[in-house]
C-alpha cells in the first residue's frame, strides 16, 4: 500500500508554548484516518501544520516529496484541500463563488463545470441554493458547502478539522455516511474529530493526541476495544 | 447661478481625488486589515511622477498620467515589500506605525530630492477629469480571490491564492490610483511639492471613516461629497473656513455613527 502522507517528529510551538510535540502519523492511500484528543490536544495545530498555515519544525512528506516550509497555497496545488473547524466559508460570496474559490488552482474550465453538477449531485440541496449567500445556509447545508469546496479542487489528501461540531445528531449521522461514501471513491482522508465514537466508526485508523503528544495509536476496532481509551475518550 | 455651478464643477475634481485616495486606503484596508499611512505618500509620487515625466519625456496628457502612476505604482510596491508584508496579519497598530515610518522618510527623501518649494508642472493640457473605471473586485478570478482574502486569509491561501500577491496586486492598485490623483492635482495647480501627501492624504482618510470601508461606493460618493461641499464653502462663506468643515463633519458623523455611514469590517 502506497503511503500518501508521512509525518514524522512534528513540532509545533507559539511563542514559548508548545504545542505539538514529536507527533508521527501516516495517511496511507485511499484510508481514513482520524486524530482523537480534548480540546487543546495538539489535533488542529498537526493539521495546521500539514497546511503550510503554522511554522513547524520535524518532516512532513507528500507521496515522498517533502513539503514542510512551503507556502499554503502551493501545498494545496500539490493535491491537499481543507474542510476547516466552523466550515469558515466566504459568507459574501454565493455558493456558486465558494466553488469556485474552491477550484482556484484548478481553474474554471470546462472541467469545472462537470465538478460542479458532480458536487450537486452529492449534496442535492446546494444546487437548489446555489446562487444564495454562503453566509444565509443552515449549518448543515454549509457543511455540505465547505466539503463540496474542498472536493472540487480534486484533491488527493482531504483534511478535515471537526467536521460534525455544531451539528444536530441526524446531520451528523448522515454526513459521516457521505464521509465514507466519498472515501469508498478513492480519496483519502485525515480527519480530526472531537466525536471519538463517531470517528473510530468511519475511520480505519486512528491516532490519540494528548496535551501535544501522541498517547495512543492503532486500529480503530483495537482503539475502540482498548479499556483505557474507553474510560478517555468514549465516556464509559 | 454660474458661480454655483463653477464651484460644484470644482468640487468635483478636487472631490474626485479625495474619492480615488480613499478609495485606495478602504481597499487596502478591507483586504488586509492594514491601515497604510504611507498612501497619499503614492499620491506625492504620482505628482512628481507627472513632473519628471514632463521635464524628461513626454508632455503628451496619457503620456504624464501613465508616468505617475507608474512611479507611484514603483513606490507602492517598494513600500508594500518593505512595510506591509514583514508585519502583515500582526496587531493593527504594527503596520500602522511602520507605514507611518516610511511615509515620514518618503517625504523627507522627496525634499532632499526636489527642494523643499514646490516644483512647478508646466500647464501640459487642460485638465482632463477622467473617469475612475468601475473596479473589477465583483467577477473576474482575482477579484473573488481577494474578496475571500478579505474575509478568511488563512482559507484562501489553503485554496490556492497566493496571499502574497493579492497584497501586491491590492497595492498597487491602491498606488495607480493614487497615483492618478496626485497627477491631476499637480497639473490642476501646476505644482508638486514633498509635504502635499499630508492634507489631502488626511481628507482622503477622514471620507473613509465617514463612509466606513465596506461600500466602495460610499467611500467614492463621500471623497465627491466633501470635494463640492468645500467648494461651496470657499465660494459662498470663506475658504479659510473649508478645512474645518472637513473634519467638522468627521465629528459629527463619528458621535452617532462610529462605523461611518455604511458600515466598517473591523479589525
Amino acid at each position: 500500500m502506497s503511503l500518501l502522507l508521512r509525518v514524522r517528529d512534528l513540532e509545533v510551538s507559539y511563542g514559548a508554548v508548545p504545542a505539538v510535540k514529536r507527533v508521527a502519523l501516516e495517511v496511507p492511500a485511499g484510508e481514513i484516518r482520524a486524530i482523537l484528543g480534548a480540546n487543546g490536544a495538539g489535533k488542529s495545530s498537526t493539521i495546521k501544520a500539514i497546511l503550510g498555515l503554522v511554522k513547524a519544525r520535524g518532516t512532513i512528506e507528500l507521496e515522498g516529496r517533502p513539503i514542510h516550509g512551503a507556502p499554503p497555497h502551493r501545498i494545496h496545488q500539490l493535491g491537499v484541500a481543507w474542510v476547516p473547524e466552523g466550515r469558515q466559508l466566504f459568507s459574501t460570496l454565493t455558493v456558486h463563488e465558494n466553488l469556485k474559490m474552491g477550484a482556484f488552482a484548478r481553474g474554471d474550465g470546462p472541467r469545472f463545470a462537470s465538478r460542479v453538477d458532480e458536487m450537486f449531485a452529492l449534496f442535492p440541496l446546494l444546487r437548489e441554493r446555489r446562487s444564495q449567500l454562503a453566509g444565509s445556509l443552515s449549518g448543515g447545508e454549509q457543511q455540505m458547502l465547505a466539503i463540496a469546496r474542498a472536493l472540487i479542487s480534486e484533491p488527493r489528501l482531504l483534511i478535515m478539522d471537526e467536521p460534525s461540531l455544531g451539528l444536530a445528531p441526524k446531520v451528523v449521522q448522515r454526513l459521516f455516511e457521505q464521509i465514507r461514501e466519498i472515501n469508498a471513491r478513492g480519496l483519502s482522508i485525515l480527519m480530526v474529530e472531537q466525536n471519538a465514537r463517531q470517528a473510530l466508526k468511519i475511520a480505519h485508523y486512528a491516532y490519540l493526541l494528548e496535551v501535544g503528544r501522541l498517547a495512543a495509536e492503532g486500529p480503530s476496532a483495537a482503539l475502540m476495544a482498548s479499556e483505557d481509551v474507553q474510560r478517555v475518550y468514549l465516556g464509559g | 447661478m454660474e458661480l454655483f455651478l463653477q464651484q460644484v464643477l470644482n468640487g468635483l475634481m478636487i472631490g474626485s481625488t479625495y474619492a480615488v485616495v480613499a478609495l485606495g486606503f478602504s481597499l487596502v484596508f478591507s483586504v488586509m486589515r492594514v491601515v497604510n499611512m504611507a498612501h497619499p505618500e503614492f499620491f506625492m509620487a504620482g505628482a512628481f511622477g507627472a513632473y519628471l515625466t514632463i521635464r524628461h519625456v513626454t508632455t503628451n496628457f496619457f503620456g504624464v498620467l501613465a508616468g505617475g502612476m507608474l512611479v507611484a505604482a514603483v513606490i507602492g510596491l517598494v513600500v508594500e515589500r518593505l512595510a506591509i508584508r514583514p508585519v502583515r496579519g500582526r496587531y493593527v497598530m504594527i503596520p500602522f506605525i511602520a507605514t507611518s515610518g516610511v511615509g515620514i522618510a518618503l517625504q523627507h527623501l522627496a525634499e532632499r530630492v526636489f527642494g523643499s518649494d514646490p516644483v512647478a508642472i508646466p500647464p501640459v493640457v487642460p485638465t482632463v477629469s477622467y473617469t475612475l473605471g468601475q473596479l473589477s473586485v465583483r467577477n473576474t478570478k482575482w477579484g473573488r480571490a481577494t474578496r475571500a482574502v478579505a474575509e478568511r486569509p488563512e482559507v484562501a491561501a489553503a485554496f490556492g491564492v497566493d496571499v502574497n500577491f493579492v497584497s501586491r496586486l491590492t497595492i498597487g492598485i491602491s498606488a495607480l490610483m493614487a497615483g492618478a490623483a496626485g497627477v491631476s492635482i499637480g497639473i490642476l495647480y501646476t505644482s508638486a511639492w514633498a509635504f502635499m501627501g499630508l492634507l489631502y492624504g488626511l481628507k482622503s482618510f477622514v471620507c473613509m471613516l465617514v463612509a466606513g470601508n465596506r461600500h466602495i461606493e460610499g467611500v467614492m460618493a463621500i471623497g465627491l461629497l466633501l470635494g463640492v461641499l468645500e467648494a461651496l464653502v470657499s465660494g459662498y462663506v470663506s475658504s479659510t473656513l473649508r478645512d474645518a468643515v472637513a473634519f467638522g463633519v468627521l465629528v459629527v458623523v463619528l458621535v452617532f455613527k462610529p462605523g461611518g455611514l455604511f458600515g466598517s469590517y473591523s479589525v
